[in-house]
């Protein structure tokens, strides 16, 4: 019993562990600059973008599938939000419905995503490459492939760009939205739905989990959060562009499998996404600090991709036997049938 | 030819974790032979197959293979040494044709090429010589299973002098398919191919067998030849006592308690037909047959996880509909008999899982999980139902069988029940736990809720049944609901050799 | 067989669907000129998707391709550079080299290491486009776009006299050679078996894991192959080169008839399906629509044939099952 409480310690803290490990090595190459409040806020400042996106993507990926749509959706999301305090002539209530508008645009590419996937049951990789490509010309109609600048007012601009307590905004929006999803994920119903979908579907469907709604959901869920961070990501850079945040959907993918959420869905939590996205994000920072070109930053993420995969992997083979798909295939052509009338 | 040994294993042992399964079982197969190998659940038919086909290593015992002692370390060295499994469930690539299924593995090739034109003919030679014809280019898939199931026989005949073990093939058959089955079968047998034929229709032993091998508690009962088959002597082998003496007979019930559960004229299209019957408050009604009778989907489709083509079914004068979440909100349970498939959520641990079809009664209206009484619900179950290790945290994968049943059942029991459907109870749980479970599942009835058991262990369910029900291709075949029933009773209904009911001729 | 003729029938007839609608429209869609335009755009693409094919047909994905064919053109960009007398088939070689080595490094992080498909080549990727920024040429400390000038490397964006380009040759013999080895040799039906029902390929002796090794490798291979010809056509290696491209290939072999879940489609099938995106895109450009709608269409593509081959797949199975259905039914009636 004392032996498995210890390795069960080990397997909680080990993701922060490696985080400190990572950090102290950085603050012994770099004594000066490194471990400095304002260095500490713009790590956290540069992760704070794809750090809300996480809060998104975790549902679609707990529940063992895939957001790749989420990088146009909140270039979209920017440009709608602007475009309307720029029409609506630039008041404190257009940045308000901007706002709105914006999210709601988020929310309906969700939507599609979500029914989409979860009534054909077809695989949410091919669905969202084809809407990441999709809303991605949108944007660049939206936009008229233009950058829109957002230079005011003040209001919309301190989203981004606004300091509180000497703390940027969206570094309060990205934890706000961590704390939210961690309430979401660990007590609430919803969450406790999306991860035993996740985890067996058939299962779930036999437990009365209307295993449909909740995928939708998620989907929805998703691209709101990608909506939100897009809003953020305009307020910041103070223009609107179509190519806003290409990519982006990479990042944050490597940042929950870093965090230790499974692909195949069911296993996974915020706290370690966020542990992923601040080990990226305090590398690139380290590497920069150090000189190191920024270009070479992919190299080192795919690196560390395989790193922490391969031995979660391992560590999960050696200790629970579990046999499970490592394909990233939970649910085979025809298993997610059995439970559900079709 | 047809004295030739094709087959010998001699007194092998075999045990799990300090339970012999398997205690000197002596086993030969001719070719040119139907063996049949009979036997109750549990008594060690499926254990042999696996040690024979080198899934299992054995403890004690030898094997001869062609009058050759062999070692069997993998089912690889099966396959070389000519042995097949066709079972139940078939293990074709279902998008190659079926004489790339045929030769998988074993292609012949010209400079590196494949040889298509030789590897049709020897396909077509093939099925000249067993007499088996089916379009070689043809994509499995698109075959019925009794088709399916022909190219994995064929598959198993590209070795010389093969031994083909067929593990229940009928269960997922029409009665012409299995007709056509059988056919293929003694033509199998006349051209000297060895048939090792596991069943639990006696049916189809006496149209086929011709010797026949029980097993009782993984010990040779005795080895029949066709002249000296008998139905009535063989249910009395498998089931061990020659007179059934009164501590074997078990008193059924007319049922006591006001009427619950009506299902009128239930209907699965191709799967069970006219369904009727009622289940009374504070019963435990039995469900047996064979597999592939039904009996699963009936469970299911009253629980509303499958569509009825027609029917009805009434909780308490109450019309029941066709949704698992409203079926559950009414008081109905389902513990399915694919435990690690459907029963639960395997990472997620003991507490997450008990409490996943309660959560309407965990959370306020906002949807915020009141976890206080959450941990209270699952060491609730845990002591109830002495779950081991009692500890809510752990991921239910990690538990034993039994305790993942236990499990299981514990995210009913929370609830106000009323009707809880049992598929397979005690299926791979150690004998300790079972006996936990029957209590667990009398404790329901006794409080007044609807229990419905199916079982194809006959012991469990005369054990734990007040009244019991036998379905046979998809109808209900008998009912047992007064006087003393003995196994063998409730085996020659589910078998078919009991006629009494239906002028079936089959 | 039936299912998939006929899956292969319509996607042919989508294709002269595409062709007879551009030619109506426009004079100058059938135009010689603008035939071998289309085919050599289909054709990098093309090349690539051969190779893909056969690692979706292991149930797997592979999208390290555009990166992979990057780091190849930078690779000879930097032979071609540095080592100008180094003969351009030598050159050539090691891009081809370098294309095998990189996708047998993906097979080695999904065979040995054990991370699924999509993470392991989302990850060599990143690793791939890294190496490509490593070997930028710079001078002065900043990457440098060099533009190649050996005539005799560049020769390989030339056609032949009839207007056929090279690179759609080489397409063409890679699809020969692609469908020969998928469904005249054991390799080829093994690919199958691995993708279709991987337990029963392992329990037949089949070596999968050695299957997807081969697999990615021959997706390396092409991409090296493809590089060859990117890059002659380009004229100078840039760290951004084949951006973007993996989901073209993607999209190339799913609507080619390739099924995710695995075991399903062919690289004919495939070469279909690149030829029907170039013309897309090829006819789309002639309405003067801007790229903005390309993404759109593509978009719109994908999703329809995705959905088309979901409820066709459920339509076969289900009229399977009320065959089998019926069987019994009859059987109930004769009781």
């Amino acid at each position: 019993m004392n032996k498995m409480n210890r390795s069960q310690f080990v397997k909680r803290f080990q993701k922060p562990l490696i985080l400190l490990g990572v950090m102290l090595v950085m603050v012994i190459l770099q004594p000066r600059i490194f471990p400095t409040f304002n260095n500490m806020l713009s790590i956290l400042y540069a992760v704070s973008i794809y750090g809300t996106m996480i809060c998104g993507m975790i549902y679609a990926v707990l529940l063992g599938g895939i957001d790749l749509s989420v990088g146009p959706v909140a270039a979209l999301s920017g440009a709608v939000t602007v475009l309307t305090i720029i029409g609506m002539g630039k008041t404190g209530t257009s940045v308000v419905v901007g706002i709105v508008l914006g999210l709601l645009a988020g929310a309906a590419v969700g939507l599609v995503n979500g029914l989409i996937i979860s009534y054909f049951d077809v695989p949410a990789f091919l669905i969202t490459l084809s809407t990441q490509s999709i809303i991605n010309g949108v944007a660049q109609l939206t936009t008229g492939n233009h950058t829109i600048a957002a230079m005011e007012p003040p209001s919309f601009t301190f989203i981004g760009s606004g300091r509180l307590l000497g703390v940027p905004v969206p570094i309060y929006i990205m934890g706000i939205m961590m704390l939210l999803t961690y309430i979401i994920l660990n007590k609430t119903v919803f969450g406790q739905r999306v991860y035993a979908v996740g985890g067996n579907r058939q299962a779930a469907a036999l437990s009365g989990v209307a295993v449909r709604r909740v995928s939708t959901v998620c989907y929805v869920l998703s691209s709101l959060m990608a909506a939100l961070s897009g809003i953020v990501l305009a307020s910041m850079n103070q223009q609107a562009i179509a190519k806003a945040a290409t990519g982006y959907e990479n990042d944050v993918l490597t940042a929950i499998v870093v965090g230790g959420t499974s692909l195949a869905g069911g296993e996974g939590s915020i706290q370690g996404a966020l542990f992923g996205a601040l080990l990226v994000g305090v590398l690139n920072n380290g590497m920069r600090l150090m000189g190191v070109p920024s270009t070479y930053h992919t190299l080192v993420k795919g690196v560390i991709i395989i790193c922490a995969v391969a031995t979660d992997v391992y560590a999960k083979n050696k200790n629970s036997g579990l046999q499970r798909s490592m394909f990233g295939r939970p649910f085979r052509r025809g298993d997610s049938k059995g439970a559900l009338k079709s | 030819m047809s004295d030739q040994v094709l087959l010998r294993a001699e007194n092998i042992h075999k045990s799990f974790s300090g339970v012999q399964v398997l205690k000197g079982v002596n086993l030969e197969i001719r070719s040119g032979e139907v063996h049949a190998l009979m036997g109750e659940n549990g008594a060690g038919k499926s254990t042999l197959i696996k040690i024979i086909m080198g899934v299992y290593p054995k403890d004690e015992g030898t094997i001869w293979i062609q009058g050759k002692q062999a070692e069997i370390n993998s089912r690889s060295d099966a396959q070389r040494l000519g042995l097949a499994v066709i079972y139940q469930e078939l293990s074709l690539i279902p998008t190659l044709t079926v004489m790339q299924n045929i030769l998988l593995g074993q292609e012949t090739r010209r400079c590196g090429l494949l040889d298509s034109k030789t590897m049709t003919r020897r396909v077509l030679e093939l099925m000249e010589r067993f007499d088996l014809y089916l379009d070689p280019g043809e994509v499995v898939e698109n075959l019925s299973i009794a088709q399916q199931q022909t190219v994995e026989i064929l598959k198993s005949l590209t070795v010389d002098a093969p031994l083909i073990i067929m593990d229940e093939p009928t269960a997922s058959l029409s009665a012409s398919e299995s007709e056509r089955l059988f056919d293929i079968i003694n033509r199998l047998r006349d051209k000297g191919v060895g048939i090792l034929y596991i069943t639990h229709r006696l049916e189809e032993v006496r149209l086929l067998a011709d010797r026949l091998t029980v097993l009782r508690d993984g010990e040779n009962v005795a080895v029949v030849e066709k002249k000296d088959y008998d139905p009535q002597k063989i249910i009395r082998m498998m089931i061990g006592k020659d007179i059934a003496t009164s501590a074997d007979r078990v008193a059924m019930h007319r049922p006591g308690g006001p009427v619950g559960l009506s299902v009128r004229g239930l209907t699965r299209r191709g799967v069970f037909e006219n369904v009727s019957f009622d289940a009374h408050h504070g019963e435990i009604l039995g469900i047996g047959g064979l597999v592939g009778s039904g009996r699963t989907e009936v469970l299911r489709t009253i629980f509303g996880a499958d569509r009825a083509d027609a029917g009805e079914i009434t909780l308490d004068g109450e019309k029941i509909g066709g949704t698992v979440a409203g079926n559950i909100k009414k008081g109905f349970g389902l513990i399915p008999e694919d435990r690690r498939g459907q029963g639960f959520i395997p990472l997620q641990s003991i507490r997450k899982n008990i409490a996943l079809t309660n959560y309407d009664l965990l959370s306020n209206a906002l949807g915020i999980v009141n976890s206080g009484r959450e941990s209270r619900m699952c060491d609730d179950a845990i002591s109830n139902l002495a779950v081991r290790p009692n500890i809510p945290s752990m991921p239910v994968i990690n538990l034993s069988g039994g305790n993942q049943q236990k499990v299981v059942v514990g995210k009913w029991m929370a609830r106000d029940l009323r009707v809880l459907l049992v598929d397979e109870p005690t299926a791979g749980i150690d004998v300790g736990v079972k006996e936990a479970i029957y209590q667990i599942l009398e404790g329901l009835a006794a409080k007044g809720v609807i229990v419905i058991v199916v079982s194809s262990d006959l012991q469990e369910l005369l054990r734990v049944s007040t009244r019991i029900l036998v379905m046979r291709k998809g109808r209900i075949f008998r009912e047992f609901n007064e006087g003393f029933i003995t196994q063998e009773d409730v085996l020659a209904a589910a078998s078919g050799i009991d006629n009494s009911r239906e002028a079936d001729h089959e | 067989m039936r299912q998939e003729s006929i899956r292969r029938i319509i996607s042919i007839c989508l294709l002269a669907l595409l062709v007879a609608v551009f030619s109506l429209t426009s004079s100058y869609f059938l135009a010689p000129k603008n035939v071998y335009a289309f085919l050599r755009d289909a054709s990098v693409t093309g090349i690539l998707a051969v190779g893909v094919t056969f690692v979706i047909i292991t149930a797997g994905i592979d999208l390290s391709t555009g990166a992979l064919t990057a780091l190849s053109a930078m690779i000879m960009a930097n032979f071609l550079f540095y080592l100008p007398d180094v003969p351009v088939p030598v050159v050539c070689l090691m891009s081809i080299l370098i294309g095998i080595l990189g996708g047998l490094l993906n097979g080695f992080v999904v065979t040995r290491l054990k991370l699924p498909d999509f993470i392991a080549t989302l990850a060599t990727q990143g690793i791939f486009r890294g190496l490509t920024m490593l070997f930028a040429i710079r001078e002065s400390g900043r990457i440098r776009n060099q533009v190649i000038k050996n005539k005799a490397f560049l020769a390989f964006s030339g056609k032949i006299s009839s207007g056929l380009f090279y690179v759609t040759i080489a397409f063409i013999v890679m699809v020969i050679v692609g469908q020969l080895l998928l469904k005249k040799t054991r390799v080829g039906v093994y690919t199958y078996a691995t993708g279709s029902n991987r337990k029963s390929a392992d329990l037949s002796g089949i070596r999968t894991d050695g299957i997807k090794q081969f697999a990615f490798g021959l997706s390396g291979f092409c991409c090296g192959l493809a590089s060859i010809f990117l890059l002659a056509r380009t004229g100078a290696a840039t760290v951004e080169l084949g951006t973007g491209l993996e989901f073209d290939v993607i999209a190339a072999v799913v609507v080619g008839g390739c099924a995710f879940s695995g075991g399903r489609g062919d690289v004919v099938g495939s070469m279909i399906g690149a030829l029907f995106m170039s013309i897309l895109t090829n006819g789309i450009y002639k309405y003067n629509l801007g790229s903005e709608y390309h993404v759109i269409i593509k978009g719109v593509v994908i999703i329809i044939m995705v959905l088309f081959d979901a409820v066709y797949q459920r339509y076969f199975r289900s009229r399977l099952h009320s065959s089998g259905r019926k069987a019994l039914k009859g059987k109930a009636v004769a009781q």
